[in-house]
């Protein structure tokens, strides 16, 4: 059974099924967070009314921006056509984030970000980011494994506090090589990563900000 | 001969007779949607006033009254005790203080509301929104932070563990 519940009020066709098992990365995170009073999240997604209601009962502050749909669409304000390719434009990227103070983040949820850029620009982007989170931050990211091929159009939310939500089609390929776990732990120098397997083809990762 | 048509009396003979219909007095011009909306808001006991699709305003605007912005409106909003609702036609590109506001079309700017702020799934918000409780619907487009005030929010802060957050769930 996914640990990754494919219903959700985003999608319009649901898909009924039983009770959606939790997300052990989630699980994880409430608990490291659960002495932090005011947590301020960043969702690189779509604003979901279920993402917003979960966040404030946690009473965090949260700021949207939803970078992910420029890179699925694939706008032209993010990609710069450089003769024949396609380059990442991590500047105008990063413009269209809210106007957020360097290490204030407590956690940042971008969600398949990373799989949708360029293996080249990761290291970058990853670290611009990490500038956002506090010590002690969390960069919760969601990893497709090399055999998933296709999810470039979905989307994610937190359907409940120990549940992931999961919408789109689901059928565009992926662009670029899968992130490895090796990629991973070196992403970010002094960080620490969690990686939590699930049964969907997908990785749910945590890197954790040294403090 | 037998064919022929009898002639007809000028005067019709005295018999039963039809009621005439009563006339239905014709309305020459409906009442313009403004006034329709203020009356009937004051017979809910409330006056909303509208800022209606074809108006643009700039500057500072405050009120003692519910208002509903149809048109354009640039500038900063103060409905301290009231409800401000953008309305699906409204664009609004100013800041927002108000006791409530509910959003169907565009703001660009930071709304600040003392209960609540609604986006409901037409609105589309780019700002910081700050009040007691926020819900956006399904499909709103939004870009800025929320930020929920809490009773008291000056004192030291309550501890809440995260599990305990979450009983009620």
């Amino acid at each position: 059974m996914s640990p990754i519940r494919t219903e959700g009020s985003r999608n319009k066709t649901r898909i009924p099924s039983a009770a959606p098992p939790s997300s052990p990365a989630l699980e994880w995170l409430w608990k490291y967070l659960s002495d932090v009073r005011h947590p301020h999240f960043l969702d690189c997604g779509a604003v979901s009314p279920s993402t917003v209601r979960v966040l404030v009962k946690r009473r965090a502050k949260i700021y949207v921006a939803d970078v992910i749909s420029l890179l699925q669409r694939g706008d032209p304000a993010v990609w710069k056509t450089e003769g024949k390719k396609l380059v990442f434009n991590e500047e105008e990227f990063l413009r269209r984030l809210p106007r957020i103070p360097l290490a204030s983040l407590t956690v940042i949820c971008c969600w398949h970000l990373l799989d949708l850029i360029p293996r080249e620009s990761r290291t970058h982007l990853a670290g611009s980011l990490f500038g956002l989170l506090e010590p002690g931050g969390v960069f919760f990211c969601i990893l497709r494994e090399p055999y998933l091929a296709a999810g470039v159009d979905t989307h994610w939310w937190f359907e409940n506090h120990n549940t992931l939500g999961m919408g789109g089609a689901g059928q565009r390929n992926f662009p670029y090589p899968a992130v490895t776990n090796r990629e991973v732990e070196n992403l970010i120098a002094g960080a620490s990563a969690k990686t939590f397997l699930t049964r969907s083809g997908r990785r749910e990762v945590l890197i954790l900000k040294g403090k | 001969m037998w064919w022929e048509k009898k002639p007809q009396s000028e005067f019709p003979k005295p018999g039963p007779t039809i009621a005439a219909r009563p006339q239905i007095a014709k309305v020459e011009k409906p009442m313009p949607e403004t006034i329709r909306r203020e009356s009937m808001a004051t017979t809910a006991s409330s006056v909303q006033a509208v800022i209606g699709r074809s108006i643009i305003l700039k500057g500072e605007l405050s009120a003692n009254e519910d208002l509903l912005i149809e048109g354009q409106f640039e500038g900063a909003v103060n409905l301290q005790d009231h409800c401000l609702t953008v309305g699906t036609n409204g664009k609004v590109k100013a800041e927002i203080n108000a006791r409530q506001v509910v959003i169907l079309g565009s703001v660009n700017g930071n709304v600040s509301a003392r209960e609540k702020i609604e986006v409901r799934r037409s609105g589309n918000v780019i700002g910081d929104l700050t009040a007691a409780s926020v819900s956006i619907e399904e499909g709103a487009y939004f870009k800025g932070s929320i930020d929920i005030l809490r009773e008291g929010k000056g004192e030291e802060p309550r501890i809440v563990a995260a599990a305990s957050a979450f009983d009620n769930e």
